[in-house]
């Protein structure tokens, strides 16, 4: 049994097929997705507004506000402060979004040559601030005239965020949309692992190729040389996944959640289960490998489509329309599992996924052992 | 007497309305290398498939070793090398890695199956290309290592279903010496080829099949002998009268004479000076005469004059 697992995995492993499609094409696509949506975020980030503040008179109060939101990681503004005129010229050769005039008060312009929703967008966050910042002062400087004694507990008061809706987190996890087309990435990596047991089982059956007459001519119980090749198969998937999804966290640092082990454990199963696919269909009826491998891909693409590897909202819309079919489709049986772990932060739906898995797993594993118990075929 | 190694009875397989094999039967002694000679599509590899316990059959029997052959006969199994018509190797594996699976099928002890690897690979010439993926191979090698495969094992019993496929003759010469090699060694084999020239050459009794049925069986000389003919007179010519030939048609022991495309053709059923007798008539008639050569029947003679079909005619 353990020569025919040394050598049924050396030649997995040897696979020009298995060294392109489930090690090369998921690094290659990790990346491209990485680059891509890495892009996207970084245009959606938050950039300082870049303004000019003019002193007509000294504020104190006003610098030191203006010192706190322009310090740390992400501050709102960018200032510069100058006399009326250049900054006059600065807005007009668009180097800032917005003037403050300070004097008791702040007052603003904003009016430039600019247009467009980004532009306007800083120009309302500077009005915007001007406007709190004065509406604040005068609450403040009402205080003090009317009853000073009030003035600790205003400050308080005018300090909190005060808002009518409560904000409540789903989840501690990241949700980040992108994160579904990794998840799935690693899905795919899992089903086209398919590939290896259609030609596991090619390779086994006398009446599909030359090698597996030759394999059935030696004195190896049938049962036992299936076995050991499909547990070589499950090797060598559980190397493809471990790679692919050790790329995606260590070298690409895809964010997988903090429950790393589990994640492999996933992903790994879900290899288990591709791999037991292909052997399901490797095992119907007479068709050559070529033919049976383009099913296999074509399956799981298909699976990987529904469950958000092209669209990442496809998972969402097949939800609402046919959620069994979520609950069935192996590619969101794998990629809800990574949900559950980084995103839900869910054991119980998490072992859920993974029960599913291992019985998926196992009926193919049947249905496969039963299809290929033959030992005489009618033609050959 | 030799002992039985392969007892094939009544065996028939159908494919629908198609038989493939009707009523065959066939016994091997131990030592010989049996060949089975036939056109392609005559039952041959499924013979062989039936022989191994691939293929299910209508009717029959199969015993191999004294023991009735099944699908779970390992220990008979064991002692069998088959050498498919197909090469089945891994293109993922080296030559001695290929070697080592398939021997190691057979084989559970990994230091005598390293001895028997080696062996294998001395025996087919295969040294320098131990470290070779097989499709770095050329045709001829890839036969030698599919022949490597099926022999590492040391088996008692050796088939090789049409070995020298697609082979250049060097190549073809080195296979044919080996079998001949392997059945020294104490294996006896069972050779299936259409080329009967090779089956001439190294096969000790043969089997000729046709259309699923086995039409003659016997050691070469006794097929020969199975046939009218026993001699082919043929003489170069550009002209010969109608009374040379009747004198020539007129001699004991020729059975045929006839002259077409300059070649004048006699065939005769034994005697001695047949073609002595033929000259002396042609020099009486002063007729002129160019390449003279004799042929000895050949079991395509056989196969012509039991189906009326020539062997080659048949693929």
């Amino acid at each position: 049994m353990w020569h025919n697992f040394k050598y049924d995995f050396l030649v997995c492993l040897r696979s020009k097929d298995v060294i392109l499609w489930m090690l090369l094409f998921p690094v290659f696509l990790g990346t491209v997705f990485h680059i891509a949506f890495g892009n996207i975020n970084a245009s959606n980030a938050f950039e300082a507004v870049p303004v000019a503040v003019v002193m007509e008179s000294e504020n104190a109060a006003f610098r030191t506000v203006m010192d706190e939101i322009t310090a740390g990681e992400e501050p709102l503004f960018t200032v510069t402060y100058a006399d009326r005129e250049q900054a006059m010229k600065l807005l007009e050769e668009n180097e800032i979004s917005g003037i403050m005039f300070v004097d008791d008060s702040v007052k603003v312009s904003v009016s430039g040559l600019t247009s467009g929703t980004v532009i306007n967008v800083k120009k309302t966050i500077v009005k915007s601030f001007a406007e709190q910042y004065n509406s604040t002062a005068a609450i403040i400087e009402d205080t003090m005239k009317t009853d000073i004694s009030k003035l600790p507990s205003v400050i308080e008061a005018l300090s909190e965020q005060v808002s009518c809706n409560e904000q409540l987190p789903l989840t501690d996890g990241n949700t980040d949309n992108m994160l579904g087309y990794f998840y799935n990435l690693i899905a795919m990596v899992g089903l086209l692992g398919s590939n290896l047991g259609v030609y596991m089982t090619v390779d086994n059956q006398a009446n599909l190729s030359p090698l597996g007459a030759r394999r059935c001519c030696a004195p190896r119980r049938k049962i036992a040389s299936m076995t050991s090749a499909l547990l070589a198969r499950f090797a060598a998937e559980t190397i493809c996944v471990s790679v692919s999804l050790t790329y995606l966290i260590f070298v690409l640092g895809i964010d997988f959640g903090t429950k790393i082990p589990f994640v492999y454990l996933a992903g790994i199963l879900g290899g288990f289960l591709g791999t037991s696919f292909g052997f399901f269909v490797g095992s119907i009826g007479t068709k050559d490998g070529d033919t049976k491998s383009a099913i296999c891909i074509a399956a799981s693409l298909t699976c990987c489509f529904f469950s958000g590897l092209m669209i990442n909202t496809m998972k969402g819309m097949v939800d609402t329309v046919a959620p069994w079919f979520n609950e069935i489709n192996p590619a969101a049986v794998i990629s809800d599992a990574f949900y559950c772990l980084n995103i839900y932060d869910d054991y119980e739906r998490f072992t859920t996924k993974i029960i599913t898995m291992l019985i998926m797993t196992v009926v193919f594993c049947l249905g496969g052992f039963l299809l290929t118990r033959r030992r005489r075929y009618a033609s050959l | 007497m030799s002992e039985t190694v392969v007892k094939i009875e009544n065996l028939v397989k159908r494919y629908k309305d198609l038989i493939a094999l009707d009523h065959f039967s066939l016994e091997i002694k131990q030592g010989e290398i049996f060949g089975l000679l036939g056109p392609n599509g005559s039952g041959k590899t499924t013979t062989i498939n039936c022989l191994l316990s691939l293929l299910a059959f209508d009717k029959g029997t199969i015993e191999i070793f004294g023991k009735k052959m099944t699908p779970d006969s390992y220990d008979i199994k064991r002692d069998i090398g088959i050498i498919m018509q197909n090469v089945a190797v891994y293109d993922e594996l080296t030559v001695g890695e290929n070697i080592d699976y398939f021997c190691g099928l057979y084989i559970n002890d990994s230091k005598k199956r390293k001895e028997y690897v080696e062996e294998a690979i001395r025996f087919v010439g295969l040294e320098e290309f131990r470290k070779f993926y097989p499709k770095k191979l050329s045709g001829g090698l890839l036969r030698r290592l599919n022949i490597a495969c099926g022999i590492a094992h040391k088996p008692k019993l050796i088939i090789l279903d049409e070995p020298t496929v697609a082979v250049d003759p060097q190549s073809r010469n080195k296979i044919l010496e080996g079998i001949q090699q392997l059945n020294k060694n104490g294996a006896t084999i069972i050779y299936t080829s259409h080329y009967m020239e090779e089956v001439e050459q190294i096969c000790t009794r043969i089997a000729i099949m046709d259309k699923g049925k086995k039409i003659a069986e016997g050691t070469n000389e006794e097929l020969k002998k199975m046939i009218k003919n026993s001699e082919t007179v043929n003489i170069d010519m550009f002209m010969i009268p109608e009374n040379a030939l009747s004198e020539i048609r007129d001699l004991p022991h020729v059975y045929s004479a006839e002259f077409e495309n300059n070649v004048l053709q006699v065939k005769c059923d034994g005697g001695t000076h047949n073609l002595i007798r033929i000259l002396s008539i042609l020099q009486n008639h002063e007729l002129k005469f160019g390449r003279v050569y004799s042929e000895l029947p050949t079991l395509n003679d056989v196969f012509l004059e039991i189906t009326g079909k020539a062997l080659r005619d048949s693929d």
